[in-house]
């Protein structure tokens, strides 16, 4: 178990009667990029928070989150605090909110690096700056003397990310980083995440609902589905050969400059119904209202995990569809 | 709808004190201006006056119970004419253009700015003391903050999306905050107007208290309290019992607020999900 | 060139802060010289990076705001040059639907009564109750959800209620802007595929306004390129991503994650 950088098993969320997160399990190996996919309401959010410690007051955790030799559910408030930053990190998708407004960049970076290590004022600045050019930050003397207000979205998230890189954490736990970004922008910072990452051997799980992101940055891919892992699998198979319906789905429904259509008549296969909401989860298969496959045992019996796939009745696809 | 602890039991202390106060315009055991002096500072528990009686021997329940009307008609009637001058200046400051919200919210400020008590000593000094009076200094102080509170609220309802749709679909800009923006900030302004009204309350027991507020034969707790500082030594329950009254009105107002609160909002009463 | 709903040399500049009288005034143009055109039956699409003034564009053609040059002509007509009555003729015509659903309807109105609010506003003499019960079908709900308050919808279900609400009074023209970007990835396509059929169902001039090229490419037939307030281009979608000619419309392509690119490792080049 040493080989991972984080060892999920069996994790439970929930907020009284209500579970968010049922029973996931994935594993990141050391230096390992895993994509999580899943739309409002899987439980993707809640998944990475469980694994910083910073629930929502009234959510809990059930399982084992293992980590840096040590199971995370278990540890105190203050234990994970001093991990925080330190051997695990998470860039958020909004970095206005997640930055000090108040404070200046460098203050936020240098005051982490001093926190977590022994280096002086002028060493942490010296690290800072280095860190800072390696993001493609412009300048980055004047850049720590910025307030987050004078930097545009692009900068912020570089910053997050110089921030959650510092102090050279196992993992970082990204959740939606550029989804607030520009398109324009969005290469560029998961072009900079991608080479920091590479470049130091940090584990990356990137959480996000854009496909070709995931196909974009992460080897292993999990897709999540009403609080489970519905289908798990290296990003080249899931993604080509979708075995879960809803995998399928997403792939399908998604416009991407790959399939789109040369007529206006044809129209992308959409998925039926919405995102059922936590209260009230179909018994069986969570997504077996809206799947075209549904049979009466998927609407008795809740699908085993087999092979990283939790499906009656998976689709084998021909090798050319 | 979830159980609302805070609400309920601020619900109950104030209808509690609302009857009280309705059944002393009709029925009241004695009455609460009658000096009785043989009977003169009773303790309480006796058989006739449950309280006990004043230095000039008057029932302390009557009194009480005159008291809890005045709290209450003086309470409410301030934050209630606050509440609607205040919500229409605020509707009006946030719908209309820059000069119009300007000068309304500099005045709002320029109120704000003068001390309470200043404008209540004032208004008695060129009105004459009594519960009008005090009415008119609750709404003097009140209104500017109901003012803020409605322009505030109603300017962050205006940013929203459904707005810009009924300006599409031709609602000129009075019947977009007529039918948009009041019903989404009446719940703020029902939370403020029952902190509001515990607040008049203390401020009514204040001004009696000094003497510029409800004055003989009115009856009002903070007129009580002020008759029984003269008594502390000698019966201090007196102080105790309209003290006691106020703690109790003001604690319900402000729990019931609490508890509106959470059930008008309807962020709240959904799962953060 | 000629449109339904039009834009003819559309400048619209905003001043920048309030200096002393003794500065001149600065300001800050957001649109220089804009020609478009919305055709019925046709869907057009507006793509370009936030800043670029798609807000303010669509605010322009939907009457919201006035532009300093440039004429806004609906069926032929300046929409600032209308008199009462061709000004509510344009209202009726005219279907907005916006970005974000949980803001476009008011919280505290059963939809139904959101629903109403255009007819009843614009005076619209017909059968209510029917044509409420008509487009809520057509959006593919029941009738019987227009009882219920938003806030017991998801973001696509009511997306669905807004583009109703914008159908109501039989429009020829309807406005998206970023409908589906709020919106779950399992339901942007339903959505999508929504306000294609209507075009073609109710020969609808649609403009459609969004950041993701993609769903401009798949929902459109016609997309115009807009950069620091310009139209840089215009042309058939996949043409036109497949061959930019402007520097913006290349920056735009070349930011597009492809599956088939990052599969192959190469997502990111």
């Amino acid at each position: 178990m040493t080989d991972s950088a984080m060892d999920v098993r069996d994790l439970f969320v929930g907020n009284g009667d209500l579970q968010a997160v049922r029973g996931v399990s994935f594993s990141i190996p050391v230096g390992g990029r895993m994509g999580l996919v899943g739309e409002s309401g899987s439980g993707k959010t809640l998944t990475a928070l469980a694994m910083m410690g910073l629930l929502p007051v009234g959510w809990s955790t059930e399982g084992r989150i293992l980590h840096d030799g040590v199971d995370l559910s278990c540890q105190s408030d203050s234990q994970l605090s001093r991990r925080r930053g330190r051997t695990i990190s998470m860039v958020f998708q909004d970095p206005l909110t997640a930055l000090d407004p108040v404070r200046r960049v460098g203050h936020q970076i240098i005051s982490l690096i001093r926190r977590h290590s022994d280096a002086g004022k002028a060493e942490a600045t010296e690290q800072a700056k280095a860190l800072f050019r390696q993001m493609n930050l412009p300048r980055p003397a004047q850049m720590l003397r910025a307030y987050p207000h004078q930097l545009s979205g692009g900068q912020r998230q570089r910053i997050m990310i110089a921030i959650a890189l510092a102090c050279y954490p196992q993992l970082i736990i990204a959740d939606e980083p550029t989804t607030a970004l520009d398109t324009t922008v969005q290469k560029q910072v998961l072009r900079t995440l991608d080479v920091a990452v590479r470049e130091r051997g940090t584990a990356l799980l990137m959480i996000t609902h854009n496909l070709p992101i995931i196909a974009a940055i992460c080897d292993t891919v999990a897709v999540m589905y009403a609080g489970r892992i519905v289908e798990a699998g290296p990003v080249a198979e899931v993604f080509s050969k979708p075995r879960h319906p809803y995998t399928m789905g997403l792939l399908r429904s998604q416009p991407t400059m790959d399939n789109i259509a040369l007529d206006g008549s044809s129209r992308l296969p959409s998925i039926r119904g919405t995102v059922p909401p936590l209260q009230d989860l179909a018994i069986g298969c969570a997504f077996q209202p809206r799947c075209e496959f549904a049979t009466d045992k998927c609407r008795l019996e809740t699908p085993k995990v087999i092979e990283g796939l939790s499906c009656w009745h998976p689709i084998v696809l021909d090798a050319e569809e | 709808m979830r159980l609302n602890v805070s609400l309920i039991i601020g619900a109950i202390l104030t209808f509690c004190a609302i009857s009280i106060a309705v059944v002393s315009t009709f029925w009241l055991p004695y009455n609460p201006n009658l000096p009785n002096i043989p009977n003169r500072l009773l303790a309480a528990g006796s058989a006739e006056h449950w309280l006990g009686t004043d230095v000039l021997g008057r029932d302390i329940i009557s009194q009480l119970m005159v008291g809890a009307r005045t709290s209450i008609v003086v309470g409410a009637g301030g934050a209630t004419i606050s509440l609607v001058l205040g919500a229409i200046m605020g509707l009006i400051a946030a719908a209309s253009g820059k000069i119009v919200d300007e000068t309304i919210s500099r005045v709002a400020d320029i109120m704000l700015s003068i001390p309470g008590m200043v404008t209540a000593l004032v208004l008695a000094a060129t009105l004459g003391s009594g519960a009008l009076t005090t009415i008119f200094a609750l709404t003097a102080f009140f209104t500017p903050s109901f003012t803020r509170v409605a322009r505030s609220a109603a300017l962050s309802v205006l940013q929203e999306d459904f707005i810009t749709a009924a300006q599409l679909y031709g609602r000129g800009r009075m019947p977009r905050v007529a039918r948009h923006v009041f019903p989404n900030i009446a719940g703020v302004l029902i939370v403020q107007f029952t902190l509001y009204f515990a607040a008049g309350i203390l401020t009514e027991a204040g001004l009696s208290y000094l003497g510029v507020g409800v004055t003989r034969p009115g009856i009002s707790w903070g007129l009580m309290l002020s008759e029984a500082q003269n008594q502390v030594g000698v019966s201090s329950p007196l102080a105790m019992w309209p003290g006691l009254s106020i703690v109790i009105v003001v604690l319900g107002l402000n729990l019931m607020g609490d508890g509106l609160r959470d059930v008008l909002d309807p962020k709240l009463s959904k799962s953060i999900l | 060139m000629t449109g339904i709903l039009e834009l003819r040399g559309v400048s619209q500049a905003y001043r920048l802060g309030r200096r002393s009288p003794f500065v001149t005034a600065s300001y800050l143009q957001v649109l220089s010289n804009v020609d478009f055109a919305v055709r019925t039956g046709q869907a057009v699409g507006l793509v370009g990076e936030s800043g670029a003034g798609k807000t303010t564009m669509t605010r322009i053609l939907t009457g919201l705001e006035r532009p300093q040059t440039g004429q806004v002509l609906f069926d032929g007509k300046d929409l600032w040059e209308m008199n009462a009555v061709e000004r509510l003729e344009f209202r009726r015509n005219l279907g907005v639907v916006m970005q974000n659903p949980r803001s476009s309807l008011d919280p505290r109105m059963p939809v139904g009564s959101s629903l109403l609010e255009p007819l009843r506003s614009l005076g619209i003499d017909c059968d209510h109750v029917a044509r409420v019960n008509e487009v809520i079908e057509q959006v593919g709900m029941a009738s019987s959800v227009l009882g219920r308050y938003p806030h017991e919808f998801s973001g696509g279900q009511l997306q669905r209620i807004a583009i109703a609400r914008a159908l109501m009074t039989r429009p020829i023209v309807l406005i998206a802007d970023e409908p589906v970007s709020a919106l779950d990835v399992s339901i942007q396509a339903q959505v999508l595929n929504l306000l294609m059929d209507l075009v073609t169902d109710l020969n609808l001039a649609l403009m459609l306004v969004a950041h993701d090229l993609s769903v401009v490419a798949y929902a459109t037939s016609r997309v115009s390129v807009l950069a620091a307030g310009e139209i840089v281009e215009t042309g058939q979608p996949l043409e036109l991503f497949s061959r930019p000619k402007s520097k913006a419309t290349q920056d735009l392509v070349a930011a597009v994650l492809t599956m088939e690119a990052g599969l192959a490792g190469r997502g990111l080049d």
